[in-house]
């Protein structure tokens, strides 16, 4: 019934339709002399019986005109008379309706740095009327708006910058090349709505933008500007103590960050064992966050993703900067290779460890040995070059290499009851990233662009170990007690393509989709050991007949797609939503798993915001080590039918109110891990020379479940001399594994209830501000014994101290708490600029527990060896830009 | 060389750090009864009880004399242990002559010391799953030179089990050998018998990695060892001797099924990480309410194979 009754109404309106077409099908006479296209329409309309519906507002400009027509089809005579406006009609009904006709252009191009030329990612858009649209430049600079023909006022702006206000005249694609002027004052940022993609995302609570600028102000250890110390002050973002540990972003571990440098993934970010970061300051151009609620467009880790861009170089001009600090030294120089059209920046970082390496080992009671040598170092090296090869086309090539080194040779002597004992020892190792990328830019079309990029990413740890010890007797012979050289190495090596496409449908709508294909290589911990032969040396341990622990190799293939798409609709509302889809094919197992994303954001009045997700996340590769914070020769290892992929979802609702220079934001999360890995080791890894056996390293892992959840609030006074922010973190988060804890969930290792940063920066001259940090947190859970007893056998073969361990994670480290400062000056003339910044790290020296156990040995109840990283520390930092 | 070799990774880790004596305000633990016994058929129930400590209480474990321990099958009374003096001056509490464990019996333990709360434990002696028999042929030995005079006679040895259970493959092993010493080699005048002597082995990486050094004295034999339903382990006996005087004569394996209790609490204790800074020590294994310590059963099979001539 109900059928039937559809297919009448159907052939009813078809009907319709077809006989309203009729009417403007019918010939007929026509004429009017001198008329104006209103007059004509009202003549035609009253002479035809055509009801003819419309505005004399669209034939303004139209003068008056004779016409004749016999016999001619009634749609020929409407389209001549209403020739002269740009107009059309529409059939509804019996009713011929007129309407302007209105044709939408595109509005593209780049937003760069005038001086420079760099393209600036992140950088807002906003029509000051009209529809007053919005957008934000992407990771090349590049926008793309859609509307209707009409004059134009657009603001272009960017945080450090002048903002620009262009009038353009839309009759047809226009191509806008917008050029920056940055702003060198010492600057309130003044926060409006579409001025930059931080703004606007601070509206909606992520990504977050790091303010580069001012992070070089941020007091850090020895003055070394670093980002990953600037992406810790931000709420949900915990480390271990002084940065080792790795960054652990909403309870999550430190292997589900997603470190990119320009689109290439970093496995090792960190320096000096997670001190200082490898990301050159002086070479980056934008840094952006997402806490687990990241777009379908990222895939491959399951817990944040932070996309840190390169800068491209001077386009117009050669330009240089020095840094200088109290660590390290850095310089950058970069320039045009052909004026406009391509460019270079070379960048380069290196320490002067030694010094501070050797007088902090000596103040320790580890390093007490006579003989000792510690050499410490690390460097980073940058290459970007880029050409434009038209207006549609661009490549780009980013070139990183960076690394650590760390030696120490050891000697002691001493007297044993049969003779003196002369210990060698020798210890080298070196880790570190390289890093490549090639990418090519093209416009499609106005509205569709296009990136490809090819991918080299190789992280390797490599350590020799090599150990003599000698007797002399007292009848003066000498004896080879023990001659020993290890090698170890693990490796992690990449290739990989990637496609993105990103169609600008229409303002409030934007469209995104792409593909890439990974290709790892794993080699998870090889460990050569033998002993060697009279004459011979640690050094050339590896090319000596060896006993083999693991040499195994391992390849896996990664291929992820993904749509996502972002819609503003009905004024006020914001959806984001995307699908990723990973398959994952290892030796035996394969895996496909889709992840859906979804955001939706509603501005309010009042600068009121509200924000809820659902973010699914999965990864494939993890690391897993003795100690599991994430410390470089932990192993990288892809996902087998024995350790399956780790997977999180997450749940997220926030409120924020930006208003008067103050931004408020509170949000809520909660997470859950599926799958999530970690290694079971007995600690003997410590007398491998930090290496990890990783022979059957399948069968020693557990696969656990965790739970994470916390309101993270955020107070922010953006504008006027006084500026600073309060963040505050309440948190738990949990791990469970049958394997551990008796099958008890206990704390994860870094679960910290209570998290509080405050930065204040007080702006005193026009040239000189000071800057402070206090941080306050929660001690960091550790297992540790307050019982022992003894596990003896009957017939007392069998005898041993059990020190007994009730509960994984049972024991609170003291809180952690920590007074940075510095006094940043600024002065210049003409093209050459300087900076200076001068302060103090952990300024009242607090002593903050890395790590302690407690002193067996010891009578005292309670008595423990309390590890600490960082003392107090000058804050020194020389910039001078030329 | 382990020392040393632990040094230099915390001089990796901490090469800014200091390090420092602190007290810090650890809670108060009681004093609580510890209850150490493993059970095998055939042989008496021995339960060593003794007190735990503070940490960093430097004293002699405390043995209590004045405790009463017992044994219940079922909820019904099975015996009352008696004490032994034990090694030097302590303690062990016995089993009467009648009452000695079997398999598949569920035995539960109490004990009580005056002035503490009660201790109870519970388990059994799992069903014995025992390896093939085997022989070593001539053919298989290898002997190499290792120095100072000494050779190493080196014999693949394959552990294979009959039956490999669906659940519950918790296995230790033990191997050690008899060595002939001899006045003369030719022609061969014995002069005494070293026995007992425990054997060093070789595997490959996975097996070595999965394999747990436990104070039994045996190997544990790590359950995922056994995830991919393989039945054997497949190891190579080292057995260094002076070519001069002696010749390894008969090699000894024990072979234990454990019960979960026992291989629990061993586990954990080799994940403990000997205390070591950064560790990350895994909770030990306690299955005495009341109490600590471990009460488990295991049985055993040893077989005894001759070593060739060579």
């Amino acid at each position: 019934m109900s059928r039937t009754l559809f297919v009448i109404l159907l052939l009813a309106q078809l009907a319709g339709i077809a006989g309203a077409q009729g009417i403007v099908q019918r010939r007929t006479d026509f004429s009017c002399e001198n008329c104006r296209p209103g007059e004509a329409l009202v003549r035609l309309s009253r002479e035809t019986g055509i009801n003819i519906v419309f505005s004399d507002r669209l034939f303004e400009g139209c003068s008056a005109a004779s016409w004749n027509f016999r016999q001619v089809p009634a749609v020929e005579v409407l389209d001549r008379i209403t020739a002269c406006a740009r107009v059309s009609y529409r059939v509804v009904g019996n009713q011929v309706v007129f309407f302007s006709f209105v044709e939408r252009h595109s509005i593209s191009g780049y937003v760069e740095d005038a001086e420079t030329g760099e393209r600036l990612i992140g950088a807002g858009l906003l029509l000051l009327n009209g529809s007053a649209h919005r957008a934000i430049t992407n990771e090349f600079g590049f926008f793309s708006l859609r509307e209707e023909e009409g004059e134009y006022r657009i603001q272009a702006s960017y945080v450090g910058y002048k903002p620009l206000v262009k009038d353009v005249s839309l009759r047809e694609d226009r191509k806008l090349q917008i050029r920056l002027e940055p702003d060198t004052r010492l600057r309130e940022v003044v926060i409006s709505a579409g001025q930059s993609g931080d703004a606007r995302e601070r509206r909606s609570g992520s990504p977050r933008y790091l303010n580069l600028k001012e992070m070089r102000r941020l007091p850090m250890p020895g003055g070394e500007a670093d980002l990953l110390r600037q992406t810790a002050l931000l709420p949900g973002v915990q480390t271990g103590a002084d940065g080792i540990g790795g960054l652990h972003i909403r309870g999550g571990n430190a292997d589900q960050n997603l470190f990119l440098l320009d689109d290439v993934p970093v496995y090792s970010p960190s320096h000096a064992l997670g001190l200082f970061s490898i990301y050159n300051p002086s070479t980056v151009s934008s840094v952006k966050l997402w806490k687990g609620d990241f777009p379908a467009r990222y895939g491959g880790r399951a817990s944040s993703v932070l996309d840190v861009r390169t800068r491209e170089g001077n386009m117009h001009e050669y330009k240089g900067e020095l840094n200088t600090g109290l660590f390290a030294s850095s310089a950058v120089v970069e320039g045009p290779l052909v004026e406009g059209k391509s460019s270079f920046l070379l960048g380069g970082r290196m320490t002067y460890f030694e010094p501070w390496v050797n007088y902090f080992s000596k103040r320790g009671n580890l390093l007490t040995f006579s003989g000792d040598d510690v050499r410490y170092r690390f460097y980073d090296g940058n290459i970007r070059l880029n050409y434009t090869l038209s207006d549609r086309d661009r490549v780009y090539f980013s070139y990183y290499r960076g690394g650590d080194v760390f030696k120490n040779d050891f000697e002691q002597s001493y007297n044993d009851p049969k003779g003196f004992i002369t210990d060698k020892s020798r210890l080298a190792t070196d880790w570190g990233n390289s890093i490549a990328a090639l990418r090519w830019n093209h416009l499609l079309r106005d509205n569709l662009f296009t990136n490809t990029t090819v991918r080299y990413s190789r992280f390797t740890y490599q350590s020799r170990l090599g150990f003599r010890s000698d007797i002399v007797y007292p009848n003066g012979k000498t004896y080879e007690l023990a001659n020993y050289g290890q090698l170890y190495r693990t490796l992690i090596r990449d290739w990989s393509w990637k496609t993105d496409f990103t169609w600008y449908v229409s303002a409030p709508l934007t469209v995104r989709w792409g593909a890439s294909w990974t290709s790892h290589n794993f080699q998870p911990g090889v460990i050569t050991a033998n002993f060697l032969q009279p004459g011979q040396t640690g050094s050339n341990v590896d090319s000596l007949a060896s006993i083999l622990l693991n040499n195994e190799k391992l390849g896996a293939r990664e291929t992820d797609g993904y749509v996502e798409g972002e819609w503003e609709f009905a004024r006020h509302f914001r959806l984001e939503a995307g699908l990723n889809t990973s398959y994952f094919q290892v030796r035996d197992a394969d895996y496909t798993v889709f992840q859906p994303r979804l955001r939706i954001n509603r501005k309010g009045g009042g600068g009121w915001s509200q924000w809820a997700g659902y973010h699914r996340t999965a990864q494939f590769l993890h690391q897993i080590g003795t100690f599991n914070i994430s410390l470089p020769f932990e192993l990288w290892v892809p996902s087998t039918a024995k350790a399956p992929p780790e997977q999180v979802d997450q749940y997220s609702f926030g409120t924020g109110k930006q208003a008067a220079g103050w931004n408020w934001q509170a949000e809520f999360y909660y997470k859950s891990f599926n799958r999530v890995l970690t290694f079971i080791s007995s600690g003997d890894a410590l007398y491998t020379g930090g290496a990890v056996d990783a022979s059957g390293w399948e069968d020693r892992i557990a696969s656990g479940t965790g739970t994470s959840r916390g309101i993270e609030i955020t107070a922010e006074k953006l504008t006027g001399k006084t500026r600073g922010g309060v963040v505050y973190t309440l948190s738990r988060s949990d791990r469970l594994f049958p394997d551990l804890n008796s099958g008890r969930p206990f704390p994860y290792r870094f679960d910290r209830l209570h998290d509080l940063k405050i930065t204040l920066r007080q702006e005193l001259t026009d040239w000189l501000e000071a800057d402070v940090i206090w941080g306050f947190a929660t001690g960091n859970p550790i297992t540790l014994t307050g019982v022992k007893f003894s596990h003896e056998s009957v017939e007392g073969e069998v005898q041993r101290e059990v020190f007994f361990y009730t509960e994984v994670n049972g024991y609170r480290l003291p809180v952690y708490h920590r007074l940075d400062l510095a006094f940043n000056a600024r002065w210049g003339h003409g093209n050459v600029k300087h900076a200076l910044q001068l302060g103090t790290y952990n300024t009242y020296n607090r002593a903050n527990p890395f790590y302690l156990y407690i002193d067996a040995g010891s009578s005292v109840k309670g008595k423990a060896i309390q590890f600490t990283l960082l003392p107090l520390l000058p804050v020194f930092r020389y910039e001078i830009k030329f | 060389m382990k020392r040393h070799s632990c040094l230099f990774v915390l001089a990796t880790l901490l090469a800014c750090g200091c390090a420092r004596e602190v007290v810090i305000d650890l809670p108060e633990e009681e004093p609580k009864v510890v209850a150490i016994c493993h059970f095998t058929e055939g042989e008496h129930f021995k339960v060593n009880i003794s007190l735990s400590q503070e940490v960093n209480d430097g004293s002699d474990p405390e043995f209590p004399g004045e405790v009463d321990v017992t044994l219940s099958v079922n909820g019904q009374f099975y015996d009352a242990l008696y004490r032994e003096m034990g090694v030097g001056n302590t303690y062990y509490w016995k089993s009467h002559k009648a009452k000695i464990p079997r398999e598949g019996i569920r035995y539960n333990l109490d004990v009580r010391v005056p002035g503490y709360p009660v201790a109870e434990a519970g388990s059994s002696i799992p069903r014995h799953y025992g390896i093939r028999p085997f022989q070593i042929l001539t053919s298989d030995l290898q002997v190499s030179e290792i120095g100072n005079g000494m050779n190493e006679l080196r014999i693949p040895i394959e552990l294979k089990l009959d039956e490999l259970p669906d659940h519950g493959r918790y296995f230790a092993f033990f191997l050690n050998h008899d060595m002939q010493v001899y006045e003369s080699l030719s022609p061969p005048v014995t002069d005494y018998t070293k026995e007992q002597v425990p054997t060093n082995f070789l595997s490959d990486g996975r097996t070595i990695s999965l394999l747990h050094n436990i104070p039994e004295p045996v190997v544990l034999v790590n359950e995922n060892y056994w995830d991919d339903n393989r039945k054997s382990l497949f190891l190579t006996a080292r057995i260094p001797y002076d070519p001069d005087t002696e010749r390894p004569k008969k090699l000894y394996i024990s072979w234990r099924t454990l019960s979960e209790e026992f291989y629990r609490y061993h586990l954990s204790l080799s994940r403990q990480g000997g205390n070591l800074p950064l560790s990350d020590p895994d909770a030990v294994f306690n299955n005495v309410e009341g109490g600590l310590g471990n009460f488990s059963g295991y049985s055993i099979a040893i077989d005894t194979i001759a070593i060739p001539g060579f």
